[in-house]
């Protein structure tokens, strides 16, 4: 059942095939458990619609008894049962529209909280290979015609069906033959409806398709507006929008057309129904076979059966599109989740990593042995296999003691991030092992893992909320934290405190702010091993002050591993590990390494020093 | 068109008023036939039969109205939309910086289809709501003025609640669309930091989070269905109240013979026919308000000034000002009748807007001749693109800071001003197009021979034919997608094929390997003297066949002179280029 990660984003599938009752009846399990309120969503909608259906009955029993005979008296109490039933017929319908409408968002909120749950164990490489935008989509939009389906489209159309059925059963239960003269053109009629039904639907389709394309064109031209203009191609992009917006002009026109033609037509075989009717009721009613109160009533139950059947068209679209999308949703739901995901049972596995880490004191927090790495690649391969990208790490091997703090240095390229990625078990390693305090990390539960390891990214990435809560998501240890990533200092000077909030991804603080609050974060989680990865970019020189300054507070007497581009994190490291090409070519402190005059004497000099003159 | 359309609605009204009329007329004659009259029967038939015949030309005469009238309005969309686009294409580059993508999108498509939707289905219901209306009363008032008066003592309460109906729902559906906006943050920031969520193991606190977005979605979701469940009883029981009055009065004019039967039924049927049209008043209140304000919005977009393309680029931004006597286009003497330079910056300072973020440059000057090869280099940030984007005219520059042979930059009509120079951006930014029409992209029709040649130049050639479809492969979001190194030479071929001499290469080849990066250069230059090429790169090894070279720094010219000049000044460049000898001399020690 479960699909390959990649699979839910390809592209849209065509919307072309009918209805398919696998997904329908896959939806339908989300109905079971809110099926008291469906059994009540039942309940009012066949009051409902009886107490409605009853209006047109009693205006017969009005005409029949008092105005024919010209009966005056009680007549007053007819009016008021009248009334009766239309104010139980609205208070029905009022339950019934909002119990479907509780169902279905009800239902909903299970989807979209399942999607989400089901997102946030997807492996890494997922988000690294779909575009922000495609996966997004899935899990908003796709909901949202979900959604719309039920709001508009289930609410109506179970009212719709009851009220057709119910009228069809009085029609005929009154009067067989004058019921059967009101259906007489419903052949035509259904015929009618078909034949547009077609190519209303495709021409629906085709006029959003037209309308992708031209909003799609819209946003690359806005996006890419300095191409236009370096290459004044101002008047060669207007046309062709145009063109494209002919062409969307073109399918909405040819689908008013059809709608002009729709509902006049529905509203004129209804007519035709009606004079059929009054032809046949009234040769019917002159020779005395039917009364007055029945023919009225019938006229009034034909607008009644007829009135549903307009919107059916409409409703049918709305059905085809919500399963598309549930259809690619499901494709979210069924995907695989991250392999170290879900957890393995708790207990037996702590315990052994515990054990493991008391057996080898010893032995080093950090090993790498022969480790091979390469990233998925995006495109090529097939989608339950995809292609592996050329090798990332080429049997990276080191070791790091217990209280150290290690330096990974090297060119850009040369895999130093993927080191850490790799040890947060973001992605599966092709060959070799990785052991954390001598236990294979793929043997460790996830949440173990994470929680020896604290993170901190090349971009410190905060989420929306306030200071303390963004440290307070990093682990208990808040105070501390707060103290040594001097996060308490700059919060003093704000009226808020460490109550400010953020804003979205950390917008309202400056970088070097950002970048505390993320070191806070990081400390809270009090880890037995600190993984730090330095900003490549240049930072202002406050925000350099502020990070050399803080720093060696925070790595002395911790387990660290820190991807280094600042000189003074690498000279403050118990131990350097020189990566080149997917390999650690040289490790050792400083001094060791520049005696060695390898390839991080060249490097040191390139990063960090004086370039060699003459 | 729309006195057509108008025409159309009315017959089209009349015909379907006359449909319950005849339901009166065929009623009475059963009844007089049920009183023994012998036309009756006859009478019933022909009644039937005009009721047939006004129902088949009624539905006739609302196709072609309905149809003429929502067409014209689509056209009247499209020639809008069309204006809007080549309005803001033509803003200039600052308020593409200042205004979100999202929001421009949002006012070509969310707001115009608000317009569309007031100008097509708004003002079809009005006017035929406003025609029905009238006729019906008319009809009814013939049936019975005293039924007609008090049935439509509702009427003002519908109309009323449908209003108010509407303004409740449109606030309770912003409330609705500021939580899904909530709801879609949370979910960007997750999808964003996913490694961040991992790391920390939130996945419960971020679900927990989400779950909390979500119920207040679910309940202001509620909140607009039970508004529109409450109304749709209310106005249903209106309705109602409205026939239950029609039957009673009604009941008792035909026990007193005021009224005749079918009169009383075809009353019953106009009131049903003014019900829709009565709620549908509300609906297309509010269609009005909020097409009003999308107009509104649309209309601070129109009212933007565009670039000029007649005058120089700074005439919308400085009209009625004139400019320094400094520069204004006379031709500056350099020496006895030598020519003046192809391109003089003299003196350009420039910061964006607003200060603080991005580049600024610092009096710049230079000089560029016919035919040379300058490169420019210096650290990121140092001003590269904004100097690239100044000469394009992107940004306003003071008046006589930048002169094309002699003339002001200021004078010079935007258009002919780019039209002048060919740009390789540093984003290899292509469209989601064929390559064909990518490459011919600064032509005015695609030309295969051109693209041909600008494609081999570029070192592209054997890349697209390897492609699926060759140069008909569609690239980008609905194609396939290329490499970083296959756009940079797209975008080059596209440079090449412009047909400017003058190119300009804004770092447009860090993602090609340095052979092919020779091989370009060799083909750009092999008619030397022709082309002039002014280009930025990172890789120094490049800069050595330079005429000359501009090392930029911080927003100056510290340094000017050839490779050899400027390796013995032992400055800025001579530190740039021997770290990256280091680093080349690193890559090579595997």
């Amino acid at each position: 059942m479960n699909s390959p990660p990649d699979a839910f984003f390809l592209e849209d599938r065509a919307e072309t095939k009918g209805v398919d009752w696998k997904l329908l009846r896959r939806l339908l399990r989300y109905v079971v458990p809110h099926r008291g309120i469906l059994a009540g969503a039942l309940a009012a909608l066949a009051c409902g619609t009886a107490c409605q259906l009853a209006g047109p009955y009693i205006i017969k029993i009005i005409i029949d008894r008092h105005i024919t005979p010209g009966v005056l008296p009680g007549m007053g109490r007819w009016i008021l049962l009248y009334l009766a039933a239309l104010a139980g017929a609205m208070g029905f319908l009022y339950l019934q529209m909002y119990a479907v409408s509780v169902l279905g968002q009800r239902v909903i909120l299970s989807i979209r909280r399942e999607m989400f749950s089901r997102m946030e164990r997807l492996p890494v490489s997922c988000f690294d290979r779909t575009p922000t935008g495609r996966l997004m989509t899935r899990l908003t939009s796709d909901v949202e015609a979900l959604q719309e389906l039920i709001s508009s489209g289930l609410v109506s159309t179970i009212g719709d069906a009851a009220v057709l059925a119910g009228t069809a059963a009085i029609l005929l239960g009154m009067h067989l033959r004058l019921a059967l003269v009101v259906f007489s053109v419903l052949p035509v009629l259904l015929l009618f409806v078909e034949l547009l039904k077609k190519h209303i639907r495709e021409a629906n389709r085709e006029a959003r398709r037209k309308l992708a394309r031209l909003n799609a064109f819209l946003q690359e031209h806005v996006t890419g507006v300095s191409v236009v203009k370096a290459f004044v191609q101002e008047g060669k992009s207007e046309r062709r929008f145009d063109r494209l917006s002919e062409e969307y002009t073109a399918e909405n026109v040819r689908l008013t057309n059809f709608y002009s033609l729709y509902f006049p037509g529905v509203e004129m075989f209804a007519s035709v129904a009606v004079a059929l009717l009054l032809w046949r009721g009234g040769v019917a009613l002159i020779a005395g076979a039917v009364t007055f109160g029945t023919l009225v009533a019938f006229l009034e139950y034909a607008q009644k059966f007829y009135n549903p059947i307009k919107d059916m068209s409409d409703k049918y679209n709305i059905l085809q599109s919500a399963l598309a999308s549930s259809e690619r949703i499901f494709l979210v739901l069924d995907a695989e989740v991250s392999p170290e995901y879900p957890e393995p049972p708790p207990g037996g596995q702590r315990m052994r990593v515990e054990r493991a880490a008391a057996r080898k004191p010893a032995s080093a927090a950090i090993e790498f042995r022969d480790v091979w790495f390469s990233y998925p690649r995006a495109e090529g391969g097939s989608a339950d296999r995809p292609a592996e990208g050329s090798p990332v790490l080429r049997g990276v091997s080191f070791a790091l003691e217990e209280g150290r703090t290690g330096a990974i240095v090297g060119a850009t390229g040369a895999g130093k991030t993927t080191v850490l990625s790799l040890l947060c078990r973001f992605y599966e390693i092709r060959r070799g092992q990785i052991l954390l305090f001598g236990t294979d990390i793929r043997e460790i539960p996830r949440r173990e893992l994470r929680g020896m390891l604290s993170l901190v990214l090349q971009d410190p990435f905060l989420f929306s909320g306030t200071v303390l809560e963004n440290v307070t998501a990093g682990g208990p240890a808040v105070g501390p934290a707060l103290a040594a990533a001097g996060v308490d200092r700059f919060a003093a000077e704000w009226d808020a405190g460490l109550s400010t909030p953020v804003g979205e991804r950390g917008g309202m603080l400056s970088m070097g702010q950002r970048q505390m609050v993320s070191f806070a974060r990081a400390l809270a989680r009090e880890p037995k091993v600190l993984l730090l990865d330095e900003a490549t970019s240049s930072v202002d020189p406050v925000t350099e002050a502020r990070i050399r300054e803080a720093l060696p507070g925070i790595l002395s007497g911790r387990t660290a591993l820190v991807v280094a581009h600042r000189l003074s994190t690498v000279l403050s490291a118990d131990r350097i590990f020189v990566m080149h090409r997917g390999k650690v070519r040289e490790s050792g402190t400083h001094a060791e390494l520049m005696a060695e005059a390898g390839i991080y004497r060249r490097l040191h000099s390139l990063q960090f020093g004086e370039p060699p003159r003459g | 068109m729309y006195a057509l359309c108008a025409l159309g609605l009315v017959i089209s009204s009349v015909l379907g008023l006359l449909v319950p009329w005849m339901t009166r007329d065929a009623i009475n004659a059963v009844s007089a036939a049920r009183e023994g009259s012998a036309s009756g029967p006859g009478r019933l038939l022909r009644a039937v039969e005009l009721l047939a015949l006004f129902a088949v030309l009624h539905a006739l005469f609302r196709y072609f109205s309905r149809r003429s009238l929502l067409v014209a309005a689509r056209e009247v969309e499209r020639e809008m939309r069309r204006q809007l686009f080549s309005h803001v294409i033509r803003l200039p580059m600052p308020f593409f910086h200042a205004t979100p993508t999202g929001d421009v999108m949002s006012r070509m498509t969310n707001d115009l289809g608000a317009v569309w939707l007031l100008l097509g289905p708004g003002l079809l219901t009005l006017a035929g709501t406003s025609i029905t209306w009238v006729l019906a009363i008319a009809f009814m008032l013939r049936i019975s003025p005293m039924l007609t008066g008090m049935s439509l003592l509702v009427a003002p309460l519908v109309v009323l609640l449908s209003r108010e109906y509407g303004r409740a729902f449109h606030r309770q559906h912003r409330k609705v669309q500021e939580s899904l906006a909530s709801m879609n943050a949370t979910l960007q920031e997750n999808v964003s930091g996913i490694r961040l969520v991992k790391a920390f193991t939130l996945e419960e606190r971020e679900e927990e989070r989400f779950a909390v977005d979500c119920r207040e979605y679910y309940r202001r979701n509620l909140d607009v269905a039970r508004t529109s469940a409450a109304f749709h009883g209310a106005i249903g029981f209106l309705a109602g109240v409205g026939v239950a009055f029609v039957l009673y009065v009604g009941g008792r004019s035909v026990v007193s013979g005021t009224l005749s039967l079918g009169g009383f039924v075809a009353f019953n049927a106009y009131l049903a026919m003014l019900a829709f049209p009565t709620m549908a008043m509300g609906w297309v209140i509010n269609l009005f308000q909020r097409g009003n304000a999308a107009m509104g919005r649309i209309n601070e977009f129109l009212r933007l000034p565009v670039e000029s393309s007649e005058s120089g680029g700074r005439a919308a931004r400085e009209a009625g000002v004139p400019a320094p006597a400094c520069a204004a286009g006379r031709a500056v003497p350099r020496g006895e009748g030598a020519p003046p330079y192809l391109l003089e910056v003299r003196g350009l300072s420039f910061s964006h807007e607003g200060g603080g973020r991005g580049e600024t440059l610092r009096d710049v000057r230079f000089t560029v001749r016919k035919g040379e090869v300058l490169g420019l280099v210096g650290t990121t940030g140092g001003g590269k693109s904004t100097l690239f984007s100044l000469l394009l005219g992107f940004y306003p520059t003071p008046p006589g800071t930048i002169l094309w042979d002699g003339r002001d930059a200021a004078e010079i009509p935007l258009p002919v001003l780019r039209r002048r120079v060919a740009l390789v951006p540093q984003d290899p930014f292509l469209f989601s197009d064929s390559v064909l029409e990518n490459i011919c992209f600064g032509r005015e029709t695609p030309d295969p021979a051109a693209a041909r040649d600008a494609a081999t130049l570029a070192r592209f050639l054997d890349e697209v034919e390897e492609l699926p479809r060759g140069f008909s492969t569609v690239v980008g979001e609905r194609g396939i997608s290329l490499s970083g190194g296959q756009k940079q030479r797209a975008t080059i071929a596209r440079a090449v094929c412009a047909g400017s001499d003058f190119l300009l290469l804004d770092d447009a080849l860090s993602a090609v390997d340095a052979e092919t990066e020779r091989e370009i250069f060799e083909g750009i230059l092999s008619a030397k003297g022709e082309r002039t090429v002014l280009f930025s790169t990172h890789r120094m090894a490049s800069l050595s066949r330079c005429d000359r070279i501009l090392v930029l720094d911080a927003g100056r010219i510290v340094e000017e002179g050839t490779h050899d000049e400027l390796l013995s000044a032992r400055g800025t460049y001579y530190d740039l280029y021997s770290r990256q000898m280091l680093a080349r001399e690193l890559e090579d020690s595997s």
